[in-house]
């Protein structure tokens, strides 16, 4: 039995996954990326094995993804995180979908085919409205634990709607929001409304959505809302965060026979 | 052997203050547009430099220019407001875009010259009235240009300013043409240098070196692998460090549609009786820029002519933020070559552009053309 990395290095946070060839996923760990991205991409690399009882030399071919993709010296390919989501999302609905994919500092848009083809993509411009940045600022500004969010925002009854540009702005609306006495859970599920709304505008969604990255993970509020605003049936992949790190180890399996 | 050109680019103001002190008398125009008339400006033995940006982030055109207008034409004037371009002796912008002309007016009330001239370049450029307009608007200016340098452009000066513009021309369209080979002799940042630096130096100077360097060019290798064959179509465009970065990860740039690039020399004046007649309709038929492409729009198939000459694979599309009239185009360009099978990038460029974000951009794209490697 062969066995196979990815590692997708995010600007938030750092994932690895080990798979074998049956594709089949034995280990996976999260951390921070911080201010060290080789380290952190060790770090979670030797946690996956350790989930997965290998060793370094058990495995075959390491991909790295995510924007900090080539701080992990080991990779024997790089490839970039539209491919690596698209590829990890279809593993589980291979079919026509459009996959959407907050991430800490990156929004994407991914049109696929039903052979797995991407035909376009979209990414978010220079401004970080609607990522997982955002919200962390908004919980920061809110004094509230990021943790704690999705929970008070499905205590929400009250359909409050922001605008959906600029984290600052958002943060001022806000303080008006609590100015006036509007409760922090209908606040909060109106910040996820905004992100769904972002996403909205950036592209049409067609086909099947899947959801992926650490954002709708721990907030799956968010899927719930895009589903509300959409009218469509969000679906949701198992471990929706990494996506990419399975994408990555799944994209290099056909390769482990050029290496022998 | 490319070399050169990027030292002109690099080294742009030094060269035109050189060429001044070389030049007794000689005087320095810096223009904003490429619709300017550089054929009367040769025949008045006034080098005409064309203002750009520097791309480098400033704060001195706030109070100047609205900050929903270009950074394109934000930066030009930051330059002015710096005193990069404290040689010129006039300025000049024929008619396009609002926004740049804000950088001209902005600059005329500004920064202290002694000359700068407004030439109402007619935007229906498919109306029949277009032609006389633009001709006599060029009578007008050569008498301007005369009364400024005091001596009158005779029919025989204008030919040669006709002469130095159109041999220029026609050396570097041969020079981009070396480019329609498999293996490309040149690489896209060279190219770029080599088209932005043709509106810095003396257009005689630069035919002379582009002469000698196209005789060596066909035989030329570069040690490196084409990769994918790339596009670039958007307004002015001398963002080298985005074109080295796209280069750097498996593809080439073999042709453009910049105002910067192919639409500044794609054509030449054709010589007749009435050389201002001539001229006027040189700049008429150009490739258009999108200010003057209407009521028909006839860019579309200029460039799909040119993606099926220089056998493009895929087109980058960019877009300076705010820049109104290249945004209208942007959905039928996209359209054609989608209906034609090549592959677009959208990018919004800006002073500086997000390399580390344009650069996952840029990869996703070339993987999704090279896929069967990936699904």
């Amino acid at each position: 039995m062969r066995y196979f990395a990815g590692i997708d290095i995010g600007a938030s946070t750092t994932k690895s996954v080990v798979i074998n060839e049956s594709k089949e996923i034995l280990g996976r760990h999260v951390v921070k990326s911080g201010a060290d991205l080789p380290a952190a991409a060790q770090v979670t690399y030797q946690q996956a094995l350790r989930e997965a009882g290998l060793q370094p030399r058990d495995i075959h071919l390491i991909a790295t993804t995510g924007f900090g993709r080539h701080n992990f010296p080991g990779a024997q390919r790089t490839i970039t995180e539209i491919s690596c989501h698209t590829r990890g999302a279809f593993h589980y609905f291979p079919r026509p979908i459009t996959i959407v994919d907050i991430g800490g500092q990156d929004n994407k848009v991914i049109h696929v085919d039903g052979t797995g083809r991407i035909i376009n993509f979209k990414m978010n411009r220079k401004c970080a409205a609607g990522t997982g940045t955002f919200i962390e600022e908004i919980a920061y500004k809110m004094d509230l634990p990021l943790g704690e969010l999705n929970r008070l925002a499905k205590e929400s009854v009250k359909d409050l709607r922001l605008g959906i540009y600029c984290t600052v702005f958002r943060a001022t609306e806000i303080l008006t929001k609590i100015r006036i006495g509007e409760k922090k859970e209908d606040i909060v599920r109106g910040v996820f409304c905004s992100v769904a709304q972002r996403i909205i505008e950036m592209d049409p969604l067609e086909g099947d959505v899947v959801m992926t990255g650490g954002v709708v993970a721990h907030n799956e509020i968010i899927a719930e809302l895009l589903g509300l605003l959409t009218n469509k049936k969000i679906l949701l992949p198992p471990e929706p965060q990494i996506i990419g790190a399975l994408g990555a180890a799944l994209i290099v399996i056909p390769y482990a026979e050029e290496k022998v | 052997m490319m070399e050169i050109f990027q030292e002109w680019y690099d080294h742009r103001h030094e060269y035109a203050k050189h060429w001044k002190k070389k030049n007794k008398n000689g005087k320095v125009m810096g223009y904003f547009c490429t619709y300017v008339p550089e054929e009367i400006l040769y025949a008045a033995d006034i080098l005409p430099v064309r203002i750009l940006g520097s791309h480098e982030p400033q704060d001195v055109t706030e109070p100047h220019i609205f900050g929903m207008y270009c950074p394109f034409c934000r930066d030009c004037l930051a330059q002015g407001l710096k005193g990069r371009y404290d040689y010129l002796d006039g300025i000049m912008i024929s008619q396009s875009c609002l926004h740049i002309r804000q950088a001209f007016t902005s600059w005329q009330i500004h920064i202290p010259i002694s000359y700068s001239y407004y030439l109402p370049m007619p935007h229906n450029l498919q109306s029949k009235h277009a032609r006389p307009y633009l001709r006599n608007e060029l009578a007008v200016f050569k008498k301007s240009i005369e009364d400024w340098t005091g001596q009158k452009i005779t029919e025989q000066k204008l030919d040669e300013g006709i002469e130095v513009m159109n041999k220029n021309r026609r050396v570097l369209k041969q020079m981009y043409e070396t480019r329609k080979a498999e293996q490309p002799p040149m690489t896209g940042l060279e190219a770029m240098y080599l088209a932005v630096s043709d509106q810095m130096i003396d257009k005689n100077e630069h035919t002379q070196v582009m002469e000698t360097i196209l005789k060596k060019l066909p035989g030329r290798k570069l040690e490196r692998s084409t990769g994918t064959r790339l596009m670039i179509i958007g307004s002015e465009d001398d963002d080298t460090a985005f074109i080295k970065m796209v280069e750097s990860v498996g593809a080439t740039f073999v042709v453009d549609d910049h105002c910067t690039g192919t639409r500044y020399f794609w054509n030449e004046v054709k010589p007749a009786q009435d050389r201002l007649q001539a001229i006027a309709d040189r700049y008429i038929d150009r490739p258009a820029c999108p200010t003057k492409d209407w009521m028909n729009r006839t860019r579309i198939n200029h460039i799909f002519r040119l993606a099926k000459d220089y056998n493009v694979q895929g087109a980058i599309i960019i877009q300076q933020k705010f820049c109104d009239p290249h945004e209208l185009d942007i959905p039928a360009i996209q359209q054609m070559f989608k209906e034609n099978n090549i592959p677009t990038l959208f990018l919004e460029f800006d002073v500086t552009v997000p390399i580390g974000q344009f650069k996952t951009r840029v990869e996703a794209f070339l993987e999704i053309m090279q896929e069967e490697d990936l699904f």
